[in-house]
C-alpha cells in the first residue's frame, strides 16, 4: 500500500475519519474511495459512504478480490448499522468465502459477526446462536473479541438470561478496553445499563413492583402460576401455553389473574377482553363461550370457576398467581422495543423483524409518530423511523477492522 | 526474463506492537523497517530489534550511507539516524501515492504503488530527474551492482523483479508463494533480499540469484 492511504487507514484506526478524508479526501483511486467510504460511514453519512464503496469495489481490478470482498463487508456493515436487513445475506457469505480462501480470517470473521448481529435483530437467535458457537475468539484481534462478547450478551438477554448477559458483557468490556476502541466500550457500557434498568413489572395480590432482568429469570423458577403479558403466555413449573395469537383469551387470563385470589366481575372481564364499556346480554353469552375457550386452553395450568359476579382462577399445581407485564404499557408495544435500541428502522425492516404486514407496521408507525412516540426522516421507500430517546442496544461500526490488513 | 520461485531464507518477527511493515532499508549492519509510526533498527543475526526512532514511517525507507529517509504522508523525510531528528523534508514525487524508496548514484528511487511507476528524484529538491514504467503495481525498491529490483504486489500476485533502467523490460522475476505480499525490499549488497511481508509484520530474507 502506498503512503497516504497508510496514513489514512492509521487515522481510521484511532478513530479520527477527519484525519483520514484529510489525507485522501481529492484521491479518486480505489483504495483511496475505500477509505473516504469508511471516514463517511463513521460520520454517519451512510448513503454516501455506500455510494465510496460500491466505487471503490468497481474500481480495484479483478485480480484485486480480496480487496473487493472487503468493500462488500464494509458495505453490509453500513447496511447493519442504518438496519437495511434487506441487505443479501448471500453476498456476505461469498465475501467471507473470499476472505478465507486467501487466508484474510480476521476480515472473514468480522464478516460472521455482522451476519451474527443480523440474525440477532430479526430475532433468529437459534441460528445466531449456532454461528457464535463455530467462532473462535481467542484468536481474534480484541475488538472482534467484545463484539463476541456483545453478541452472546444480546442473545441472553433477548432470552432473559440476566447472569450469562452479566458475564459476556463482563468479557466484552475488558476486550473493548484492551482494544481501546472508545465507541465500542460505550456500546458494551450502554448493554450493561439495560441491566440495571427496569426490565418488566409484577404484578400480584393487587400490587406493582418493577423487576430487573435478574428477577425476571429468577421468576421463571418461581412456584408461581405466571400470567406474561410480555410474551403472551401462561405458565407454571410444569406447563407454558402461549395465547399469542389468541388475544381475546390472553386478556381475560390477564384480567382473571389480576383480581386473583378474588373474582373479576362479568363487567370487568368483558371490558377488558371485548373494550365495551356496557353490557348486554350478547356479551354476557359470548364471554361464556370464551371462558370456555379459555378453560379448554389453560387445562394444563388452571381451572376456572363461576362464581356470584363472575369467574375466579384456580391455579392447578401453583400456590400463587402473579401478572408479568411490561415496563410501561403501550400500544404497538413490540413495534417500540425494536425502535428502542437507538437506531433507525425503515417500515419493511421492522415488517421482517415482526413477522408482521409492513401495512400493519407503518399503520402502528403513523399512529406512534402522531402521539409524539416516534419520529421519521426521508420520503417513501427512504423513509427511516427512530425513537426519539434512545436506551439499550445501539451498533457502533467497527468498519476499521476490513482495512485491518489493507 | 527468467523467472524463478522465491526462496525464502528466513523470516523475522512478528514484533510486539508491529502489525505491518511498510518500508525496508539496510545500512551495512542492521536491518531498518517502517511500521507507521516508528523505524525499527533489527540485527540481522540475532533477529531482535535493537531500537527504533519514533517517526512517521508510512511507507518506503532508505539510506546513503550516512542517513535515512522516510516516506510519511506525502514527503521523504531525511533522518539522523543516531538521533531520529528529522533534518529535511522533500515533497514526495506519486504525492501520497508512493510506496517504495531506494539510494543509488546520489538520487533517490521512488515507486509510485498504483501508478505502477519508479521516479528517480534529486535527493536535495525532490524534483524529479525520470520516470521508469513497470507494467505491475510497484512496492519496494532496490539497487544492487547496477542492478534495478523492485517489488510488486498485485491483488494476490508478488514477486521481486530486475528490470531494465532504461526500458522497464522486465529481466528477472523470483515469484513469491501465494498470498504472500512484498512490501519494501533492500538488498544487502550480496546475496540477500531483505522484504517486508505485507500485513503480516514480518520482514523476510530472501536468496538473490547468482549472475554468471
Amino acid at each position: 500500500m502506498d503512503s497516504l492511504i497508510t496514513a489514512a487507514g492509521r487515522a481510521l484506526a484511532s478513530g479520527d475519519p477527519l484525519g483520514a478524508l484529510n489525507r485522501v479526501a481529492l484521491r479518486e483511486d480505489p483504495p483511496a474511495l475505500a477509505l473516504r467510504g469508511i471516514a463517511m460511514a463513521q460520520l454517519g453519512d451512510f448513503p454516501r459512504a455506500k455510494l465510496l464503496l460500491r466505487r471503490a469495489a468497481r474500481g480495484f481490478g479483478t485480480k484485486e478480490v480480496v480487496a473487493r470482498a472487503r468493500c462488500v463487508v464494509a458495505e453490509a456493515e453500513i447496511a447493519l448499522a442504518s438496519r437495511d436487513l434487506g441487505w443479501p445475506p448471500r453476498r456476505l457469505a461469498a465475501a467471507a468465502a473470499t476472505l478465507e480462501a486467501h487466508g484474510d480470517r480476521i476480515n472473514a470473521a468480522h464478516a460472521h459477526y455482522l451476519d451474527i448481529r443480523r440474525l440477532v435483530l430479526i430475532g433468529r437467535l437459534d441460528a445466531a446462536e449456532q454461528a457464535l458457537a463455530a467462532m473462535e475468539p481467542a484468536l481474534l484481534p480484541s475488538a472482534l473479541q467484545a463484539v463476541h462478547g456483545l453478541a452472546t450478551a444480546s442473545i441472553a438477554l433477548r432470552r432473559l438470561r440476566a447472569g450469562a448477559a452479566q458475564e459476556a458483557l463482563a468479557t466484552a468490556r475488558e476486550a473493548a478496553r484492551r482494544g481501546g476502541i472508545p465507541a465500542l466500550l460505550a456500546e458494551v457500557e450502554g448493554a450493561f445499563s439495560t441491566l440495571h434498568a427496569p426490565a418488566a413489572r409484577l404484578i400480584a395480590n393487587g400490587e406493582e413492583r418493577s423487576l430487573l432482568l435478574s428477577n425476571v429469570e429468577a421468576l421463571q423458577s418461581s412456584p408461581a402460576l405466571i400470567v406474561d403479558a410480555c410474551r403472551f403466555v401462561v405458565r407454571d413449573l410444569q406447563a407454558s401455553v402461549s395465547l399469542a395469537t389468541r388475544p381475546v383469551l390472553f386478556a381475560l387470563a390477564r384480567a382473571l389473574a389480576q383480581a386473583w385470589p378474588a373474582d373479576a366481575s362479568r363487567e370487568v372481564l368483558i371490558a377488558r377482553a371485548f373494550g365495551s364499556k356496557f353490557t348486554d346480554e350478547s356479551h354476557r353469552a359470548r364471554l361464556r363461550v370464551e371462558i370456555g375457550r379459555l378453560r379448554a386452553a389453560l387445562r394444563p395450568v388452571a381451572r376456572f370457576s363461576a362464581t356470584r359476579d363472575g369467574f375466579a382462577m384456580v391455579p392447578r399445581h401453583a400456590a400463587e398467581v402473579v401478572v408479568l407485564a411490561r415496563p410501561v404499557e403501550e400500544k404497538h408495544a413490540a413495534v417500540l422495543a425494536f425502535l428502542a435500541d437507538g437506531e433507525s428502522w425503515s417500515s419493511s425492516a421492522l415488517a421482517l423483524a415482526l413477522g408482521a404486514s409492513q401495512r400493519n407496521v407503518q399503520r402502528a408507525l403513523e399512529e406512534l409518530a402522531t402521539a409524539g412516540k416516534v419520529q421519521f426522516y426521508g420520503q417513501g421507500r427512504a423513509r427511516r423511523w427512530t425513537m426519539p430517546t434512545i436506551p439499550g442496544f445501539a451498533t457502533s461500526l467497527l468498519l476499521t477492522a476490513p482495512w485491518r490488513d489493507a | 526474463m527468467t523467472a524463478s520461485k522465491a526462496e525464502i531464507i528466513r523470516e523475522y518477527g512478528p514484533f510486539p506492537g508491529v502489525d505491518k511493515v511498510h518500508g525496508v532499508s539496510f545500512d551495512g549492519e542492521r536491518v531498518w523497517f517502517a511500521s507507521g509510526d516508528r523505524l525499527n533498527a533489527l540485527d540481522p543475526d540475532s533477529g531482535k530489534v535493537e531500537r527504533a526512532l519514533d517517526v512517521p514511517a508510512h511507507a518506503g525507507t532508505a539510506f546513503d550511507g550516512r542517513h535515512l529517509f522516510q516516506i510519511a504522508e506525502d514527503r521523504i523525510q531525511k533522518i539522523d539516524p543516531r538521533t531520529g531528528a528529522v533534518l529535511s523534508t522533500i515533497p514526495a514525487p506519486g504525492g501520497g501515492g508512493d510506496s517504495g524508496l531506494a539510494w543509488a548514484e546520489g538520487a533517490l528511487w521512488v515507486g509510485e504503488y498504483r501508478e505502477r511507476k519508479i521516479h528517480q528524484i534529486d535527493p536535495e529538491t525532490g524534483k524529479t530527474l525520470r520516470t521508469i514504467e513497470s507494467n505491475r503495481f510497484v512496492t519496494g525498491v532496490t539497487w544492487v551492482d547496477g542492478e534495478l529490483w523492485h517489488g510488486t504486489w498485485e491483488g494476490e500476485e508478488s514477486e521481486l523483479r530486475r528490470i531494465d533502467p532504461a526500458t522497464g523490460e522486465v529481466l528477472d522475476s523470483l515469484v513469491m508463494p501465494a498470498g504472500e505480499g512484498v512490501s519494501g525490499m533492500e538488498s544487502n549488497g550480496k546475496d540477500l533480499f531483505f522484504c517486508g511481508a505485507a500485513g503480516k509484520g514480518t520482514v523476510r530474507a530472501i536468496r538473490r540469484p547468482k549472475r554468471n
